[in-house]
């Protein structure tokens, strides 16, 4: 206690020379950071107050906020972060709902578990670019296998079902894209927190008389809940930034730009329409709102459970 | 003191860091230039001695291109027989995919690393000119009059932009028709269609749409697809200075050749999966005879020659439109010179020997059709070109203007309005003619 106060006591800059070694060390990743990261952040901003001219950007014109009410005024923008909102309401809760259920399975002793937990983790290695392409080809209309079941096999639809000309069914295969890849990943960020559970807790439980989903909601749910926290948290700003299956799926927000997410129509007008004050006003209207609904999340979730 | 010593390496390192990022991003391009020139200088003082004696230094050009396998080899050629010609110049050729090459290029020219040559697609030429990009040639080089007078005027056309040419064209193509022998024969039909009506006709008789079996189909909605149909019908998209889009997309010509596809579609002879819904490819469905007429490029021929070998390729003109005349749209790309070239006489050199009559041969056997009109029916060309060349003679640009892509996707959402009965032919079109204008007048 003594050491902790005796630093607290001390000015930033004493801090500072207290703990050179440190700050000296952190140097090589503080360049990285500033040089990669913190300049290219700055730079986008400056570009979205302006009508940004790429070959002479000292010949660019200043706008103020137009580029941002130009974005928010935008039909094509708004269906966009639609698109995108709904996808962070289906895929987060979806993983979240999968990989609990996948973890508690994994965690039993049953025969096979490691060749199950690294089949459920092969999902999250696979490149998005060919499970988008997978994903294309079982609900492309003529020739899907979606549709041979649905019609061929089931017999539940008359008509082919035309999945990816549609702006509102080919979400239905981004979303299931966007569940099936992560579940994998949250699943083992779960195991790991389930096997942080003191097994005797769930003696204890089975001697009072609980049955599985007592055990669950009343023991396994609270204990892990930081982790769960975290994972609301990390999948949401995952989900606002789904890119490369809206991309492939939807060859960028057709039909008639109604499949957009945030990020395609980001790229689209930056590097096919070359407004480039349109596209980093996105992106910073982007990170706003992911840090706003972080901070509720954390703010909201956040709650310490002792036992 | 250590302490202090310790502060003072950090703030250096800091300093150093912010410096070389204040660099890079040319804020200080005075300072460079003169760092840059005194060294040179030096180095130039140091090896004049040296110099005087031994090869002079070669010249490195790059030149960015998309080109396929077939035709980097025939590249690789191509710059033997002009390094054999120039030996102060050494060209270095980078394949960027299609899609990634426009992002590549902006990317590059925003960090002021460009290429020093490139090839790009016709479309792209004006957009990077008139962002000042690009070397407008007809100041530049020298008897590039001589050069554009032995090309075809269609690709050389989409060079020129405000006044000037920004670029070569380096090669060309057209869409024509092509058809499945074995269809027609076995619904009575011996030859092609020669007019639109013909077209039409025998798309509806060849259709099955129970089976997914259609006359005819297309690729997508954007507009390099409806475009040979909508050529031949004798529609526009402005008129020829680009001052405005009404009376012209939305004029009765226009008018006529997508309501003909869009009728097409409505009575199944077209196939659905135009819109978009992941049909069966083109080249796939014509040989396994779901579609019997198709509307591509030259590529088609080698393709179907190596996926489909039993398969008979068959190409023909595109149908003659109502004022009997048959039309097409034109595709290829064109080589240019960066404005951030350091190089610009060599890289001049290499854009004239590219549209010399060898390099345009040597890439030309591959399936890139030469600009040269010089090298027409030339033995080394693939049979299967005469056809497309003749296309070519009444083959028409596509708008060349910088906000094309937009326009594009104009044009793509109208089709799709009125394919999925959204709006009537003429109402999308009025519509997309306004939004045109819109983005015409911005510039």
């Amino acid at each position: 206690m003594k050491v902790g106060n005796e630093i607290l006591n001390k000015s930033f800059f004493k801090k500072i020379l207290k703990s050179k070694g440190a700050y000296f060390l952190l140097l090589p990743g503080m360049g990285l950071f500033l040089t990669f990261i913190l300049f290219p952040l700055i730079y986008s901003l400056r570009m979205s107050f302006y009508k940004w001219n790429i070959v002479n950007p000292g010949s660019s014109e200043f706008v103020g906020f137009s580029n941002y009410v130009k974005v928010i005024n935008d039909p094509i923008f708004i269906r966009a972060a639609f698109n995108t909102i709904v996808y962070a309401l289906m895929t987060v809760p979806g993983q979240i709902l999968f990989a609990l259920m996948v973890a508690i399975l994994l965690e039993q002793k049953i025969r096979g578990r490691t060749f199950f937990r690294v089949a459920f983790y092969i999902t999250v290695i696979t490149s998005w670019v060919i499970v988008t392409l997978v994903f294309e080809y079982l609900f492309s209309g003529q020739a899907g296998l979606v549709n041979f079941v649905l019609k061929d096999v089931l017999h539940l639809v008359n008509e082919k079902i035309m999945w990816l000309a549609n702006p509102i069914l080919v979400m239905i295969p981004l979303n299931l894209l966007g569940i099936w890849k992560g579940v994998g990943w949250s699943a083992i960020i779960f195991l790991a927190a389930l096997q942080n559970i003191p097994p005797e807790l769930y003696e204890a439980a089975i001697i009072d008389g609980a049955g599985i989903w007592q055990k669950i909601t009343k023991i396994t749910l609270p204990l892990i809940r930081p982790t769960l926290v975290f994972l609301v948290v990390v999948l949401t700003i995952g989900a606002f930034n789904v890119y490369i299956s809206g991309l492939l799926m939807t060859d960028g927000g057709n039909p008639l730009d109604l499949s957009h997410f945030i990020l395609t129509l980001m790229y689209k007008k930056t590097f096919t329409y070359l407004d480039f004050g349109y596209g980093s006003a996105t992106s910073y209207l982007l990170a706003a709102f992911i840090f706003m609904i972080s901070v509720i999340q954390i703010k909201l979730l956040r709650r310490r459970v002792e036992y | 003191m250590k302490e202090k010593l310790l502060i003072w390496i950090a703030v250096l390192i800091v300093s150093v860091f912010m410096g070389t990022i204040f660099w890079l991003s040319g804020c200080a391009p005075s300072a460079e230039e003169t760092a840059f020139e005194t060294s040179a200088v030096q180095e130039t003082e140091a090896e004049t001695a040296e110099a005087k004696e031994s090869v002079v230094e070669k010249v490195a050009i790059t030149y960015w291109h998309t080109m396929s396998d077939a035709e980097e080899v025939a590249l690789k050629k191509v710059i033997e027989m002009f390094e054999e010609q120039y030996p102060n110049i050494k060209i270095e050729p980078t394949r960027v995919a299609y899609d990634d090459f426009k992002p590549a290029l902006l990317t590059g020219i925003a960090g002021e690393v460009v290429p020093d040559t490139a090839r790009l697609d016709i479309i792209w030429v004006p957009e990077f000119a008139e962002m000042g990009a690009l070397v407008a040639l007809d100041k530049e080089m020298e008897g590039f009059d001589e050069i554009i007078a032995n090309t075809y005027p269609g690709p050389t056309s989409t060079n020129f932009w405000k006044g000037h040419y920004y670029g070569l064209p380096q090669d060309t193509n057209t869409q024509v028709l092509v058809w499945n022998k074995q269809m027609f024969k076995e619904a009575g039909l011996s030859e092609p269609p020669q007019t639109i009506d013909e077209f039409v006709e025998y798309a509806t008789l060849l259709s099955n749409p129970d089976e997914e079996v259609y006359g005819y189909t297309m690729g997508g909605t954007y507009f390099w697809a409806p475009a040979p149909i909508f050529y031949a019908m004798g529609g526009e998209i402005t008129d020829p200075e680009i001052t405005t889009a009404t009376g012209y997309i939305n004029g009765e010509k226009s008018v006529a050749a997508y309501q003909l596809l869009v009728d097409m579609y409505k009575d199944g002879s077209l196939s659905p999966y135009v819109l978009g819904g992941g049909g069966v490819g083109a080249f796939e469905g014509l040989a396994t005879s779901k579609y019997a007429m198709i509307i591509e490029d030259p590529w088609a021929y080698p393709i179907l020659k190596s996926d489909y070998p039993e398969f008979e390729v068959n190409f023909t003109l595109v149908p003659k439109g109502p004022d009997g005349t048959t039309s097409s749209v034109v595709g290829g790309q064109n080589v240019v010179i960066f404005e951030g070239s350091q190089h610009k006489d060599e890289a001049i050199e290499w854009a004239k020997f590219l549209l010399s009559e060898e390099a345009q041969l040597t890439i030309g056997e591959t399936g890139a059709i030469p600009t040269l009109t010089t090298v027409q029916g030339n033995e080394r060309l693939p049979e299967y070109y005469d056809v497309f060349m003749e296309q070519l003679k009444t083959a028409k640009a596509r708008l060349p203007h910088p906000k094309w892509s937009e326009i594009d996707n104009v044009l793509n959402n109208a089709f799709q309005y009125m394919l999925r009965g959204e709006k009537t032919v003429q109402q999308a079109l009025d519509d997309a003619a306004e939004e045109i204008n819109k983005l015409i007048v911005e510039g």
